[in-house]
């Protein structure tokens, strides 16, 4: 294109866009979403494993109350696993008095059966936030009591038992981090630019001024590019800006710049999506729920792949990538640049009255 | 206000929409929603991994580990090979049945999940074990679970009888789990429930905890999966009916369309209405639909409709704050979310504790279960949203006027607007301090919400200075505004009479908060800090702790409101002294109570 850079049109257009967005302060309040979500996520995701893991709610000992035909292993189990203090009581009735004065915050009532196997009664108190942390300590007593009766009896079993791996201690968040805030956080701005490009759009043609532009020296496909590149050139950057803060917090995310081409094929599509959706309706109320009800679709299409885009972030922000992630970001990056292309047929295809 | 004028109003609306959206639009959504069943068919036959391959694993193929790596699409299967680890190229790998990890977080955490598969590719050889000879149950699934929740008495508390029968006869019939010969079987599907209770199921998991029998691994806590996934299948239609709703209003304010109604011989109260009312029947129609699907009952449907007018109530204020459809756009969605997390959050808990009652969406949850919820409980939970959504009605409404309709300003300033539209004197002042009490219930109860799984000596300072922020700010916004607007002179003494004004209003508003007694939310750590008085009533003190709160209230609400009466900056100043002296205060009467 022969036209000097800085009046390119489609330029002028964007930089308007920003502008605009930049006047009412909503980039601020895009932010401040994203940031509220990605928060309020964490918070319920650390708020709920320290519910499970007894070791992050200050260490308290639970008191284990164990009675009936099979005790000694029992008391064994729970020696090993840890955190949880057992008594022995000598009759059911002395156990279940104990438990109901408080004396003890769970019950195990231990039954031979004549299968062999040994029937556990469990009885944990409702209606407190200790009962889910009561819930998990008393089963990791009996998953450990299990694995030591089939020690003892694996002589009778076909199959062995598989030797379980050492214990490590890990922190139970990080699968998470990866496999959905770091998704969630790079989709949000693809979201958003998708959603202010319906509005840019269709506010256009509702308050008639798409009208007066079209006498300006530019082509629509000019505007059209122009309103793309605004929201969706500013997505890798935010993209950028999230890593960036994760990796600040102490969570390693690699695989960088794959990410931001993602990120940004992701955000070309989207938003071409959102200009076709606003100049097919033409009316704002329904641009936006087509458009919200159809990306929900497609994510939801995506999910049927054999490695969704959320999946794929992940593994390349942990550093895990197989050859079907590299697979699945070129073709992204393809439906992104036919995507982005077919914005240009667009004034052809749509009436240019309607326009 | 004429039911006539409102109701036509109401088709208006209905019918410009099906006017303006021609035959491809409905086309295109037509095949929006087909597509959309189609995939939520598909999809509910599809196993959706969200962590597949995301830690590398080295294992030849003749080790024993081989079989459950390969099963587990959570690891990635690489060439094994002792250096893949010092390479980079795995998290783990396997030699001669050792363990070898790369030393950082995520090797940390593959070897964790790893623990877990082997020990799910146990269990599930066991089954086949049993499968072939049921002599071997004994050997293969040693333990058999029965998990039951039982009221324990509080320790040093009254009569042991009642409950002690009840528990007792469960030990030794047992009757929840069959005959010996299917325990092998049982172990399988996680968590039979006791059969009484017909709750829909989830991906194998009983949607809402109960009792359970099985294998120790296979013992569940009572999280509530199945509740939150019902708050969004609840929630999420109101999302995007919310989106054409505030667009519906928004257009009226562009090219002064409204103008034409305006005018008409109806009041701005049925132009509202009217154009409300379909929006939400249309939530109302899908509610019942949802219900319907869930198995819920005409509870489910009026627990949910408080839901929905505070969603609509916020999306009309914002609709009339906003300069364009971007800023629209940004607005629904802070509403979304905020909204969507005040059903959300409290509902996680709808096993746990009463606080859960503060979503309404807790009732829709315990209708589906078969439990009643009793009138004043109902109240409880929906009281706040119905009386803050009239309080945004009537806020917006003020402004829905020439004047404001067709002005663009910032939505801070129009905000300002709306509160100054109400006030006119003291009275009116403490008016409305009264009608934001609902906002201040609202944001107190999600804080309770939010802080209640954090230990007590973090969460009680938290929520301390949260509170008193809250209520400060209702104290003193509109009186802001009011100055802002130049409604009162700027001088002390005025701005004495319109503080202490303010602060009866909330003095007589937050008697309101004796409604949480009634779902006994002082009996919680958190719900004591959110509302000293409520926990302190019944200590003789009656006199003092009657007059106290209303000597704070009266005081902090004219330190702001002097501030408020000179500049913003003052203003600021002067709402971080009230602040300070209430958390004082509310410290001093906690420390007086323990």
């Amino acid at each position: 294109m022969s036209r000097d850079p800085r009046r390119d049109p489609r330029l002028v257009v964007a930089r308007r866009e920003l502008a605009s967005l930049r006047s009412e302060k909503t980039i601020v309040l895009a932010v401040a979403i994203q940031l509220f979500v990605a928060g309020f996520s964490s918070f319920l995701v650390v708020g709920l494993v320290s519910m499970y893991d007894p070791g992050a709610v200050g260490g308290t000992n639970m008191d284990l109350g164990v009675a009936g035909d099979e005790t000694s292993q029992l008391v064994r189990a729970a020696d090993e696993a840890g955190s949880v203090d057992p008594t022995v009581y000598s009759s059911v009735d002395a156990a279940e008095e104990a438990f109901r004065a408080g004396g003890v915050d769970a019950l195990v009532l231990t039954e031979r059966l004549d299968s062999g196997q040994v029937r556990a009664v469990v009885r944990i108190p409702e209606g407190s936030v200790r009962t889910t942390l009561d819930v998990v300590q008393v089963r990791s007593v009996l998953v450990t009591y299990e694995r030591r009766l089939r020690d003892r009896r694996a002589g009778s079993l076909d199959r062995p038992l598989l030797r379980e791996p050492p214990a490590a201690s890990s922190s139970p968040y990080f699968g998470f981090t990866y496999t959905v805030l770091v998704p969630l956080l790079l989709f949000m701005p693809v979201f958003i630019g998708g959603s202010v490009a319906v509005d840019s759009l269709s506010e256009e043609m509702e308050r008639g001024t798409f009208e007066l532009l079209r006498v300006a020296p530019t082509t629509p496909v000019d505007i059209l590019e122009g309103k793309l590149l605004a929201t969706a050139g500013p997505v890798p950057a935010q993209a950028a800006l999230w890593i960036g803060l994760l990796r600040l917090n102490g969570t390693r995310v690699v695989h960088v710049p794959e990410l931001l081409v993602l990120t940004a094929a992701m955000a070309g599509a989207v938003s071409a999506l959102g200009l076709v959706v606003a100049a097919a309706t033409r009316d704002r109320r329904f641009a936006q729920f087509l458009y919200s009800s159809g990306l929900l679709a497609l994510f939801g299409a995506t999910l049927l792949l054999p490695e969704n885009p959320a999946n794929t972030i992940a593994r390349l922000a942990v550093g895990s990538p197989g050859p079907a992630t590299y697979v699945a970001l070129a073709g992204y990056v393809a439906i992104g640049a036919v995507a982005v292309g077919s914005v240009r047929l667009l004034p052809r295809v749509v009436d240019a009255d309607h326009l | 206000m004429g039911l006539s004028a409102l109701l036509r109003i109401a088709r208006w609306e209905v019918l410009k929409g099906t006017e303006t959206v021609d035959r491809r639009s409905v086309m295109g959504f037509l095949a929006a929603v087909a597509v959309t069943a189609a995939l939520a068919a598909a999809l509910s036959g599809a196993s959706v991994t969200h962590d597949a391959g995301i830690y590398r694993i080295g294992v030849d193929e003749d080790s024993p580990y081989h079989e459950p790596a390969a099963a587990d699409p959570t690891f990635a299967l690489v060439p094994a090979g002792p250096a893949a680890v010092g390479d980079g190229r795995a998290d783990i790998v396997v030699v001669d049945g050792r363990f070898r990890v790369a030393d950082d977080r995520k090797g940390r955490a593959a070897l964790a999940e790893f623990r877990t598969t082997v020990r799910n590719y146990n269990d599930r050889r066991m089954d086949a074990e049993v499968e072939e000879d049921e002599s071997d149950l004994g050997a293969a699934f040693p333990v058999v679970v029965d998990l039951e929740y039982v009221e324990q008495d509080a320790p040093g508390g009254g009569g042991p009888g009642t409950d002690g029968a009840g528990s007792g006869g469960g030990t030794g019939g047992g009757g929840a789990s069959g005959g010996d010969g299917s325990q092998g079987g049982a172990a399988g599907d996680v968590g039979g429930t006791g059969g009484d209770v017909a709750a829909p199921r989830i991906g194998g998991q009983p949607l809402l905890a109960g009792e359970q029998s099985g294998t120790p691994s296979g013992i569940q806590p009572p999280f509530p999966l199945g509740s939150l996934l019902l708050a969004f299948l609840f929630v999420v239609p109101m999302n995007f009916v919310i989106q054409a709703y505030g667009a519906s209003i928004l257009r009226e304010r562009i090219n002064r369309r409204g103008e034409l109604l305006l005018v008409a011989p109806v009041a701005p109260t049925d132009i509202v209405f009217g154009k409300t009312l379909p929006y939400f029947a249309a939530i109302l129609g899908v509610s019942v639909v949802t219900a319907v699907g869930v198995g819920g009952g005409p509870i489910a449907v009026a627990a949910v409709a408080p839901i929905a007018m505070l969603f609509l109530s916020a999306t009309f204020l914002a609709a009339m704050f906003a300069r364009s459809f971007k800023e629209l756009t940004f607005l629904t969605v802070t509403i979304s979310v905020g909204l969507t997390s005040y059903a959300f959050v409290p509902a996680v808990f709808t096993e746990v504790t009463p606080i859960a009652l503060i979503s309404p969406l807790t009732i829709v949850v315990r209708d589906l279960l078969g439990e009643s919820t009793s009138a004043a409980e109902y109240a409880f939970s929906t009281g706040p949203l119905v009386l803050s959504s009239a309080v945004l009605f009537l806020l917006g409404t003020g402004i829905y006027r020439e004047e404001d309709l067709f002005t663009q300003r910032p939505v801070h300033l129009k905000a300002l607007d709306a509160l100054a539209s109400r006030v006119s004197g003291p009275l009116t002042v403490g008016l409305l301090t009264v009608a934001v009490i609902p906002f201040v219930l609202l944001a107190e109860l999600l804080a309770v919400a939010l802080l209640f799984v954090f230990p007590a000596p973090l969460s009680i300072p938290v929520l301390l200075v949260a509170v008193a922020l809250v209520e400060e700010l209702a104290k003193s916004a509109h009186v802001y505004a009011a100055y802002h607007h130049d409604i009162f002179e700027r001088r002390v003494t005025s701005a004495l009479g319109v503080g202490a004004a303010s602060g009866v209003g909330f003095f007589l508003g937050e008697k309101l908060t004796l409604v949480a007694q009634l779902v006994n939310l002082p009996g919680i750590v958190e719900g004591r800090t959110a509302f000293p008085e409520a926990a302190a009533v019944g200590t003789g003190q009656l006199l003092v702790l009657l007059l106290a709160p209303l000597v704070l209230h009266v005081v902090t609400a004219s330190v702001s409101a002097v501030g408020a009466s000179r500049s913003w900056g003052t203003y600021v100043a002067t709402y971080g002294i009230a602040v300070l002296l209430h958390v004082a205060y509310n410290a001093g009467v906690l420390l007086r109570v323990a």
